[in-house]
């Protein structure tokens, strides 16, 4: 069990409570967006192309037309306006126009009475194909000269950016200790428990109702009417319960414009379910990373310089991959203080399903590589992994040297935690051969300081009504996907208007019904939308205050709403109920309506260099983990005992939610870290299911052991931080390091099988045979075993 | 992944299941849990137009052992109600521990004796969807002429992939298989045919109906590893059982090592009896009848994990096997 | 296809439904009887998110052919309980944090009211093995822990209370 902080006074904000939507959930009364049908409903399967390059010459139609049952057939030629989820690289469409980029790129769709004869019916579509070489390795598609993917992206490369922050030569000619490696970590893919699915209803007056299962409602509505040509104002995008994102629903996925431009063919409701199969062809998961990377380290184990090459396997398509590249640089060094970095990256297209954010979008893999150095370092240098992590700490508030503006930090109050609760001086360098301990650090944005789309909006806005029966409604655009933002805000709202949560009804992300909020992505949602309520509930509480003082005869600053009352804060004769507080407040206003938006400050959005958009945050989360492994050196088995990880998340809103995060964080890292892997062959994905990509189950994931830092952000909805990402990143440099505490060998590769761990040992023992064993080994604590 | 289009046809005893076999032959597949057969049907590996569902064939759900008749497997009795017979865990600790480590327990409930003796063979290359293979242009078991594994060869190398078939092969079991002709009883050595693409000896018309092992069997020590990523659910990677019988004096009087998921078929390592009757232990006789064990087992790329680690882990989950049993269940080192 | 009348007792109900012999019964459940609660997470019989108590028997209703049970028993998560009879596992789940996104939660709730209507007092242990034929995205399966044993000390408060002839305590 978790480590719970105080609450503070608070009645509401801190304390564990179920979420809002636990009942329908528990009881199957729930809507997912699969659950939905209506009268007429037609069921669409898409085509998806069997060659990895190709351009399509035709395609007929005919025969799948002809079809009893069938009620629309559709190509590229019903929809042809490119889309992306970014201002730049609009180069999807959502099938095919002029070539197929990868197994399983959309080429058309079927409509049809029933699933069966959707499926008979795209075997009886004929496209004349005429096949291109095509590149996988992205390093290898970096150097191609000619069949380029998108015939404007020179050499296949997407996108590459070039920083340099203070003097990174100069640094590693002040290092005592240098070290340079290789890290490669493989794909991973989301695997929500979900498939996508999207209805999309053909309504009168030419109007489009579509139900999808999405991170980004908003978005999505605006790009269906980007593609389908209609206003945006005859589209409503309903988000019904999801069954989770972590990124994978936070772009728009090819079946979410498949079904609407069926439905409008068709002029019928249009249901498309993806297969598990599709979900994986759709993926926009954490692309294969390579990274080139160099740290240098004084004796004191300050860190002197880091150079980081990092190249990106993004698949076909551009999605989120010049945001991925970004992050990926801007979080980089940003943890530590850290004065000297040069970042080279580059975003490489490839023929395969299109990468995209997945959680910890952009840091996992070259934290994971970060992480890994630095506990090399530490050895070579003979100091405490640990604690050279306490020397190389920031001192908040500051300004990174990539200009990012820390305004809390919660990092050494992590580390501080781990290293006890692990009992990492008890255990560190003393566990026998084959167990082994690690250390790793990680940090997070909440939300990106910068839109997506550059304007000077809000990037969340909540409406508050209330009416005669004196319930409060929140109305508000951030979606729920399972990470408990709903009930986040019913929280906010009930403690600063003072009443019991059950008296809070919410609407969420409905873009008839709701403000606009951008979505669920870059943890976003708590600081944001959470601003957004509280402000919203000041106003309305500003509202009942006015009128309640009006009628008691008081200043509004003598009033205080607690436990459904508003009362005069030291005269306890000046209290009227909630109600009564309502009825007032309509007399005197005539209608009750409180607004909060959140747009976060200018100071906080970051330096002026090209690419300096993406890595601004208005706050940062941390983390610190200690992973115990053990480790079979005859088999290379790994089982990972037990993961401490302590999170800073400002203030823990609801510690029940924010230790299911760090939880859910810890596990996806550790998934990613030994056993999930999509494999490719020539542009084929080897895996594409859950027998085959293998997400942990209960027996072999690790125990947790959770805990929550309080930082207490100064601009953070009563101080809190985002916590459902940061947590990952920290997980699997833990367990790398922690391996090499158990068996003396450094695993660069994830995920860490027992074949790479074999290997490794095999080719320790040869060079321990027949050479001077390296340098750093033979001053590792954990070799003396 | 629509099913096929089908009947479903359940008959009440055997007699009738064999004469339904008989009139629907080539057309017919029999399905009893369903874990394996839905699955590859929702895949399009096969299109029957008549399932013969055996679920309620009751006389065939019983586990018996009688001193002479030896022990007996109904073909449907489940999984899971194999791993709940206690007397089981005593007697074959082998069979127990093999069961055990069979895909998770809502799939063993599900899941039946027989049919995890028949699975179809498994490869990557193989066990996709309908668009997947479409878009490799099938393989050599299915829908194409070509082996993504072994490239120019005509051989299929699809793995044997169950876990209860290389417990029952040591200790001798066999299987009766029933039709309108009669019922026969063939050891279930004789059952597999090592050929991916032709797993078992049993005809379209015939059905198995229960497996055997010996009553002397009673009582031998055993046990099974098995390789896998997952520590439920996955299929094995690789796995290796030891039945054994050990006397007083801690010399091997009978012994048989079989191998899984390494070949199209089950298969006893040959040898391996032989050099351990007679024998007390050491570790040098248990390498090398690890040794014998990476002669038997030929993994190939049929599965993510390579067949060089594969081939390591026989040998040596063998010699820990062996090592485990002989020193009556204390663990290996 | 022809369809055939199947005969089915769901939550305690009889029901009868016209269906295709090739019916799975997740979709003879989600699409013939509306009762969506079951989800389809997989498409290999490998996730759980489609568990339904088969006469008691946690089975996995995406690889079940709805004829093959004729006349079963079946229980779903909506049989479980209703919001304001919430069974003590769903209220578990409910409280504890074993339900985040909620599409796994059906079928983890199924494999643990079968669980513990055998074993009452079951080890950490023998809940990891009970649910290791279901997969979680979101918990890192913690909480599902606790939600269990929330569950069963609610279960054991509740057997108390009605040995003793009291009404059930509150648990939280």
């Amino acid at each position: 069990m978790a480590d719970r902080a105080q609450t503070n006074g608070f009645s509401i904000i801190g304390k564990p409570l179920a979420m809002a939507d636990a009942v329908s959930k528990v009881t199957g009364i729930g809507k997912y967006a699969d659950d939905l049908s209506v009268p007429g409903m037609l069921i669409g399967k898409i085509l998806h192309s069997p060659y990895p390059h190709a351009r399509i010459r035709s395609i007929d139609t005919s025969r799948a037309e002809a079809l009893n049952g069938v009620k629309a057939v559709a190509t590229g030629q019903d929809a042809p306006n490119p889309y992306g989820i970014l201002p730049i690289g609009h180069d999807e469409r959502v099938f095919a126009v002029d070539k197929a980029r990868y197994i399983g790129d959309n080429v058309a769709a079927v409509a049809a009475t029933t699933a069966e004869i959707a499926e008979q019916a795209l075997d009886l579509l004929r496209v004349d194909y005429e096949r291109l070489p095509a590149w996988f390795d992205p390093e290898e598609s970096m150097k191609a000269e000619s069949d380029w993917i998108h015939e404007e992206r020179a050499h296949n490369i997407e996108k590459e950016y070039h920083h340099v922050f203070g003097d990174p030569d100069q640094g590693f000619a002040q290092a005592d200790f240098v070290a340079e490696e290789r890290y490669y970590a493989g794909e991973v893919n989301h695997a929500a428990m979900e498939p996508h699915s999207t209805l999309a209803i053909w309504e009168p007056h030419e109007r489009l109702t579509v139900h999808s299962s999405t991170q980004v409602p908003f978005y999505l509505h605006r790009t269906i009417a980007e593609v389908c040509e209609m206003p945006m104002s005859q589209i409503r995008v309903i988000k019904p319960l999801i069954g989770s994102g972590f990124g994978g629903k936070s772009e728009i996925i090819p079946l979410e414009i498949a079904a609407c431009v069926l439905a409008k063919k068709s002029r019928k409701p249009v249901k498309i379910t993806y297969t598990r199969e599709e979900v994986f062809l759709a993926h926009r998961g954490r692309p294969i990373t390579i990274v080139y990377l160099k740290v240098g380290i004084t004796r004191a184990g300050k860190i002197a310089a880091v150079q980081a090459r990092v190249v990106q396997d993004g698949g076909a398509y551009c999605g989120y991959g010049p945001v991925t590249v970004l992050y990926s640089g801007a979080l980089l060094g940003a943890i530590y203080d850290i004065a000297n970095v040069r970042y080279d990256g580059f975003r490489v297209l490839t023929n395969k399903p299109a990468c995209g954010a997945m959680r910890g979008h952009g840091t996992v893999n070259v934290r994971f590589a970060f992480e890994s150095i630095l506990d090399q370092l530490s050895h070579q240098a003979g100091l405490d992994p640990l604690e050279v992590r306490r020397r190389n700490l920031l001192k908040a508030p500051c300004i990174t040297a990539n200009s990012l503006r820390v305004t809390s930090y919660g990092l050494p109050e992590c580390i501080e935690k781990v290293f006890e609760r692990s009992n990492w001086k008890g255990k560190k360098g003393k566990l026998p051969y084959g167990k082994g301990i690690g250390v790793a650090c990680s940090h997070y944005v909440s939300g990106a300081a910068n839109p997506i789309v550059r304007s000077n909006m809000p990037h969340t806005t909540v409406y508050i009504k209330i009416d005669r029966d004196s319930a409060v409604t929140v109305y508000t655009g951030a979606s729920e996907i399972g990470q408990g933002s709903d009930t986040m805000q019913i929280q906010i709202a009930a403690e600063v208007l003072g009443v019991c949560t059950e008296r809070i009804k919410l609407v969420g992300a409905d873009t008839e019904l709701t403000p606009v909020d951008l979505g669920s992505y870059s943890s976003r949602v708590t600081f944001m939308a959470g601003n957004a309520c509280l402000n919203a509930a000041k106003d309305m509480r500003d509202q009942l205050f006015a009128a309640v003082a009006k009628k008691l005869g008081c200043s509004p600053s003598d009033l205080v709403a607690k436990n459904d009352r508003v009362s005069h804060v030291s005269d306890p004769a000046k209290s009227v109920s909630f109600d009564e507080a309502v009825a007032i407040a309509l007399e005197f206003h005539g209608a009750l309506v409180g607004r909060g938006t959140y747009a976060p400050p200018e100071a906080a959005r970051g330096g002026k260099f090209r690419g300096a958009g993406v890595g601004p945050s208005p706050a940062y989360s941390y983390s610190a983990q200690v992973a115990e492994v053990t480790v079979d050196p005859e088999t290379g088995h790994l089982h990972v005992d037990k993961v401490v990880a302590a999170h800073d998340c400002g203030k823990a809103l609801n510690p029940l939610t924010v230790e299911g995060q760090i939880e859910g964080s810890v596990y996806m890292g550790f998934g990613q870290a030994l056993q999930e892997d999509m494999i490719w062959k020539d542009g084929r994905l080897m895996n594409p299911s859950l027998l085959e990509y293998r997400i942990p189950g209960t027996k072999e994931n690790p125990d947790i052991e959770s805990i929550i830092v309080e930082s207490v952000d100064p601009e953070g909805p009563f101080g809190a931080k985002e916590a459902g990402e940061g947590s990952l990143a920290a997980t699997i440099p833990a367990i790398a390091n922690a391996v090499y505490d158990a068996v003396g060998v450094r695993i660069n590769s994830v995920p860490i099988t027992p074949e790479k761990i074999l290997e490794a040992l095999r080719a320790k023992e040869k060079a321990l045979a027949t050479s001077k064993p390296p340098p750093e080994k033979s001053s590792a604590p954990g070799m003396a075993r | 992944m629509s099913l096929p289009a089908f009947r479903v046809l359940q008959p009440r005893t055997v007699d009738e299941a064999c004469r339904m076999l008989a009139e629907h032959g080539a057309e017919a597949m029999v399905i009893a849990g369903g874990t394996d057969v839905i699955p590859n049907l929702q895949m399009k590996l096969f299109a029957p137009h008549v399932l013969v569902d055996i679920k309620l064939l009751r006389e065939l759900s019983q586990i018996e052992f009688s001193p002479r008749g030896g022990l007996r497997i109904g073909a449907t009795a489940s999984l899971t109600h194999v791993l709940e017979t206690p007397w089981l865990a005593e007697e074959f600790p082998v069979l127990s521990s093999a069961v055990a480590t069979i895909a998770g327990p809502l799939q063993r409930n599900m899941g039946t004796i027989g049919g995890n003796l028949c699975l179809e063979t498994r490869c990557r290359w193989y066990n996709q969807s309908y668009f997947w293979r479409q878009s490799l242009g099938g393989c050599l078991k299915k829908e194409g002429d070509v082996c993504h594994v072994a490239p120019g060869g005509k051989f299929c190398w699809a793995a044997w992939s169950g876990d209860s078939a290389p417990a029952f092969l040591a200790l001798e079991a066999e299987i009766e298989i029933a039709s309108v002709s009669g019922a026969r009883r063939v050891p279930l050595r004789d059952f597999y045919k090592n050929d991916g693409k032709d797993r078992i000896s049993l005809t379209r018309n015939e059905l198995l109906t229960s497996v055997h092992v010996p009553a002397r069997m009673a009582g031998r020590r055993g046990v099974y590893h098995k390789l896998r990523v997952r520590d439920s659910i996955d299929y094995p990677l690789a796995g290796v059982a030891v039945a054994m019988e050990v006397d007083a004096s801690g010399i091997c009087r009978d012994a048989r090592v079989a191998l899984s998921a390494v070949n199209p078929a089950p298969l006893l390592v040959r040898g391996a009896g032989e050099m351990l009757v007679g024998q007390k232990w050491s570790r040098e006789l248990a390498e090398r009848v690890a040794h014998a064990a990476i002669q038997t087992g030929k993994p190939l790329t049929t599965s993510a994990s390579t067949p060089i680690y594969r081939r390591d882990i026989v040998r040596v989950f063998t010699r820990r096997a062996l090592e485990e049993v002989w020193k009556n269940g204390q663990a290996s080192s | 296809m022809n369809k055939g009348i199947v005969h089915l007792r769901i939550n305690g109900e009889e029901r009868e439904i016209a269906i295709a012999p090739n019916r799975l019964l997740l979709d003879a459940l989600r699409e013939d009887l509306g009762l969506t609660g079951s989800k389809r997470g997989c498409d290999d019989s490998s996730c759980g998110c489609c568990a339904v108590l088969i006469n008691g028997v946690p089975m996995l209703s995406c690889v079940a052919l709805a004829a093959s049970y004729e006349n079963c028993d079946i229980t779903t998560v909506e049989g479980l309980g209703g919001p304001s009879d919430l069974d003590p596992v769903q209220e578990g789940y409910a409280e504890m944090g074993g339900a985040q996104c909620g599409y796994c939660t059906p079928g983890f709730m199924i494999a643990t009211k079968a669980l513990l209507d055998r074993n009452p007092n079951p080890t950490m242990e023998e809940i990891r093995e009970a649910l290791s034929g279901n997969l979680c995205r979101c918990t890192g399966y913690m909480q599902i822990y606790e939600s269990v044993k929330y569950a069963l000390e609610k279960r054991r408060a509740i057997s108390a209370a009605a040995a003793s002839g009291v009404r059930a305590p509150v648990v939280r």
